[in-house]
């Protein structure tokens, strides 16, 4: 609670008074506890039973196609939503059309971070490239597949399935990935967030939370044990998700207990916003060894129409810069252990190449991802890049050279060890072919 | 500048030749160990989504991919419009299996239509009938609203326009905004007119502009009284005419800075895609690019009102769709505007997007196709009229028969706790502003705090985009916060007062026939009087809650 004094709103604050006031009042409550209803009659009790069994035959029946992968660790998808402007990132700034296409808001040479094959990283990204010379990070350009539309929630629903516009990928194609690495814990496939991205809707009962941190129960003081045992059986006998949505949340609460009760610290200091207390929660799922395999997170804001802005101010700037120490601090935190963790960034498409008259750019094609941790071959930068001339622009954008589910592909397929036929059905009518990311 | 990177060995002619890459001879993950080509890069001209945004994608919009892709429920049948609500009440038949009574069309109707039922609501619908109750509630300036309006009139910002604003908070103060928020919370919870306040939810969503955003701290207030509020059972042409000069939304989508020389497509692009006629209208980039030419001119001035500025109009031929004009002056820019969005506001795939929409908030998360034609043929019979529309949506079997269909989202859940339980307004003004603030923040929690969500599309309305464990906690623990009353400021019926205490069986069956208005079944009831065990005095703070977790509970 003391990690992040500044996110505690007033209310919060309040309501945390209020829930010590109700541990004080405890004493009372525990009368009526000792009156014959232990925790160990709990435990053999219809109710409690009811929860193992049924967590039991959730992971169970989760269909496992392929072999089990020779992967471990786990994969962390950060989807920056809005359209980040890949130009403004991973610069082409030798291209001499950069500059003609952006005379306000293109990132002169000289202020980038030298990368290679031309080109440079935004300097608020430094927090990164200290990772580009131990080559646990690297970047690839022109990322898109060919049916994205330059509408956002067309261009992210697409993605989110798997990058083809029919409906044959109806679930998220995370959701495919954990169903093919097969059983796994609770804690195997989580989001960062209030709602479920819609990568990890399907079958598989990923997590959405925000920390275990905050993944507690209030005012059931004296009633926690009993209370669980009878959700568990008001949430059994029918048919509707729900159903299997609360036995989750009860299995979740279990591990969640056990982690609060372990006094976690995280080993750096993260900044102070939402996106960074997201990773610092990925990271203290990582080092606590609950099976995750699979972490979501969202940052909004590339939607930059207007105010772009320069190297040294602007949205980009800002943007960047919570990008770049957010990912910094995560890396930092896991240390060794950011070896078995690969992250990448997506986001729905690229800008327009040339700037609009409000030092902003519009909605394009062509897209940067980013890639942090263990397995890559980094220090690089990877896959097809073609250049901004006028001829190899698509309807004025920077085209997909690099198909997205070769990325995702080759990173699921390094990280997590699926084989081909389960890429094949990740990705349906697609036959991934690695970009050369992975070591 | 020289640009001198370490290691660039490439001149800036390398950089030029087509498709160079580095990944030479990358290890082949898939098949082993043998060396495959790079792909080749994707040909340049045949990417059909390129020019048609419809072709990037399979679904109307994103709640009807959520729905597609989660665990699906059962779709109700196809159905029949009657001549009225009760008289399709009478004729609909649930055969979908819920654990929600079916026999009881006014509880459905009050699930849906509210923001949770109340004991007093169904005293209403009881005594004029489930027909007058509506046509009630879809005129609710004859509903008297005495708590509405007392909670309302606890934030001093929010019947203010912009120059008010502007010199009651200082300046990109925030305070106007979350003011807003809360008070519209406060009507969410004690206004006598529901169905009302839930549409206005619904049109609020539909025309995003989020509440707090950063163009919005004066504009906003006077966004949702003078476009949502105003119109939100009037004509969705009269809205959408509002909307569409209304200086939040201009600055929300950046038309204050699209100009004939510097074209913004912001608004342009999503008037299509979210507002009017959807992805699946069939629109070109081209017609984007027209649509957003038509609106330029539409700007702010400086004191903060609507202007149309000819200067910045883009004139010439314009075409969207099956619009066309000749757009041939800067003065008449204006009203090209407007008869374009008229155009747009009575398209037939606007009527669908929206029909659809409806069904999705008041019959199921996969509306049967049949009802959505249906009221998508009112819409455009009664010239985008919102009232006949819900109408003909009442008075249809496929509303009646889908007990059990929808979840309720987490604001809902929370509302609606409060609602059933009967928590009221504060001593003073002052404290009911208090409690208000502080159900808001806890909202924060949920991600579902009202006007707040970001991006332009409005909060989701399916189960799919909602599952969450860590939301499903907090709701429930939600439901101890409004029973045990954290939130001081405000007044609660005392836990082991809302229903007599007894036996622990007859206390259970009390408590679940004045929170849920039906019975639970056998095997959950047993779970619920063991849990309550001897001391039902003592338990009554902790059975409560539990009973408002249950399914029950959690449905629409």
């Amino acid at each position: 609670m003391t990690r992040h004094p500044k996110h505690v709103s007033p209310a919060e604050a309040a309501l945390r008074a209020h829930a010590e006031a109700v541990a004080a009042d405890r004493e009372t409550r525990s009368s009526l506890w000792s009156r014959g209803f232990t925790r160990r009659r709990l435990v053999a009790g219809a109710g409690f039973v009811g929860v193992a069994a049924i967590g039991g035959q959730l992971v169970s029946t989760r269909v496992s196609f392929g072999q089990p992968g020779a992967g471990s660790g786990t994969l962390v998808v950060v989807f920056l939503r809005g359209g980040m402007d890949g130009l403004s990132v991973l610069v082409p700034a030798e291209d001499p059309h950069l500059l003609a296409a952006r005379p306000q808001i293109a990132v002169r040479g000289g202020s980038l971070l030298p990368l290679d094959r031309g080109f440079g990283l935004h300097p608020a990204l430094a927090p990164l490239h200290r990772y580009w010379g131990t080559k646990q990070f690297t970047a690839v350009p022109a990322l898109s597949t060919p049916d994205l539309s330059r509408s956002h929630f067309q261009a992210q629903d697409c993605l989110e399935r798997g990058g083809s516009s029919t409906d044959a990928a109806a679930g998220g194609w995370l959701d495919r990935v954990l169903q093919e690495l097969g059983p796994g814990t609770t804690f195997r496939g989580i989001a960062e967030g209030s709602t479920l991205p819609r990568s990890l809707v399907g079958s598989q009962g990923a997590l959405a939370l925000r920390g275990v941190e905050s993944f507690t129960l209030g005012g059931w003081d004296g009633v926690h044990d009993r209370t669980k045992a009878a959700l568990a059986t008001l949430y059994t006998g029918f048919e509707h998700p729900l159903a299997a949505q609360a036995t989750t949340t009860l299995a979740a609460l279990e591990t969640a207990e056990r982690l609060a009760a372990a006094d976690y610290r995280p080993a750096v200091e993260y900044p102070d916003d939402g996106f960074s207390k997201s990773l610092a929660n990925i990271a203290q799922l990582v080092k606590s060894d609950v099976g995750l395999r699979v972490a979501c997170v969202d940052l909004g804001g590339w939607d930059m129409h207007t105010g772009l802005g320069t190297v040294d101010n602007g949205d980009m700037q800002r943007m960047l810069t919570s990008l770049g120490n957010a990912l910094g601090a995560f890396a930092a935190d896991l240390g060794d252990k950011l070896n078995d963790v690969t992250l990448v960034t997506m986001t729905e498409f690229g800008r327009r190449i040339e700037e609009n008259a409000n030092r902003g750019t519009d909605h394009g094609h062509g897209a940067v991802a980013l890639l942090l941790g263990g397995g890559l071959d980094g220090g690089t930068v990877h896959g097809n890049w073609q250049g901004l001339a006028p001829e190899v622009r698509d309807h004025g954008d920077v085209p997909g050279s690099n198909d997205y589910r070769n990325l995702l592909g080759e990173v699921v397929s390094s990280r997590l060890g699926l084989g081909a036929d389960a890429l094949a059905r990740v990705f349906p009518g697609h036959k991934v072919q690695p970009i050369g990311v992975a070591r | 500048m020289l640009f001198a990177l370490a290691g660039a060995g490439a001149s800036a002619a390398a950089c030029m030749q087509v498709a160079t890459t580095v990944a030479e001879k990358p290890l082949d993950l898939i098949t082993g160990t043998a060396k495959a080509a790079p792909p080749p890069a994707p040909e340049l001209t045949d990417r059909p989504a390129g020019a048609r945004p419809q072709d990037g994608g399979a679904f109307p919009d994103r709640d009807a991919s959520y729905a597609s892709g989660g665990v699906s429920q059962p779709a109700p049948p196809a159905g029949e419009t009657l001549s009225g609500p009760a008289a399709a009440a009478e004729r609909a038949r649930v055969d979908r299996p819920t654990i929600l009574a079916t026999d009881d069309p006014a509880l459905h109707l009050l699930r849906r239509t509210t923001f949770g039922i109340t004991p007093q609501d169904l005293a209403d619908v009881r005594a004029v009938g489930i027909d007058r109750w509506l046509q009630n509630q879809l005129s609710p300036a004859g509903v008297p609203d005495g708590p509405g309006d007392q909670a309302w009139a606890a934030f001093r910002t929010v019947t203010m326009n912009p120059q008010q604003i502007r010199g009651a908070v200082k300046e990109y103060s925030w305070d106007a905004m979350f003011e807003y928020a809360q008070a519209t919370l406060g009507r969410q919870l004690w206004s006598r007119r529901q169905v009302y306040e839930v549409m206005v939810d619904f049109w609020a969503n539909h025309l995003n502009m989020p509440m707090p955003s950063d163009g919005a701290w004066n504009l906003g207030t006077s966004y949702h009284n003078d476009v949502i509020r105003t119109h939100a059972l009037g004509t969705f042409t009269d809205m959408l005419l509002a909307a569409t000069r209304h200086p939040a939304m201009l600055a929300y989508l950046d038309n204050n800075q699209s100009t004939r020389s510097a074209v913004n497509e912001n608004l342009g692009r999503e008037l299509l895609e979210l507002h009017t006629v959807g992805v699946q209208g069939g629109y070109t980039e081209e017609d984007v690019r027209n649509s957003a030419y038509i609106l330029t001119g539409r700007t702010i001035a400086k004191d903060g009102s609507f202007q149309y500025d000819p200067k910045r109009h883009w004139t010439g031929a314009v075409r969207v769709l099956d619009f066309r004009h000749a757009n041939p002056s800067a003065a008449g820019g204006l009203d090209v505007g407007d008869e374009y969005l008229r155009y747009l506001a009575s398209h037939p795939a606007t009527a669908r997007s929206i029909a659809r929409k409806l069904a999705v908030r008041f019959v199921a998360d996969n509306p049967p196709a049949g009802l959505v034609d249906r009221l998508a043929d009112v819409y455009l019979k009664s010239g985008t009229a919102i009232h006949p529309t819900l109408w003909a949506l009442f008075s249809s079997t496929e509303f009646w028969a889908s007990v059990g269909q929808k979840t309720k989202r987490p604001l809902e859940n929370v509302v609606s706790t409060a609602r059933v339980l009967g928590v009221g307004q504060g001593a003073s003004p002052d404290a009911t502003k208090k409690g208000l603030n502080g159900i808001y923040w806890g909202l924060d929690q949920l991600g579902h705090r009202p006007l707040a969500w970001g991006p332009p599309n409005g909060y989701p309305d399916v189960q799919p985009a909602w599952a969450s464990a860590g939301g499903m906690l907090q709701q429930w623990n939600r439901h101890r916060g409004f029973v045990q009353g954290w939130w001081k400021e405000l007044s609660y019926v005392r836990p082991e007062e809302l229903v007599p205490l007894g036996p622990a069986a007859a206390y259970v069956d009390a408590l679940c026939g004045r929170l849920l208005f039906q019975p639970m079944r056998p095997e959950h009831r047993d779970a619920l009087v063991a849990f309550v065990g001897s001391d039902v005095k003592g338990m009554a703070a902790h059975a409560a809650p539990l009973v408002l977790d249950s399914p029950y509970f959690a449905l629409r």
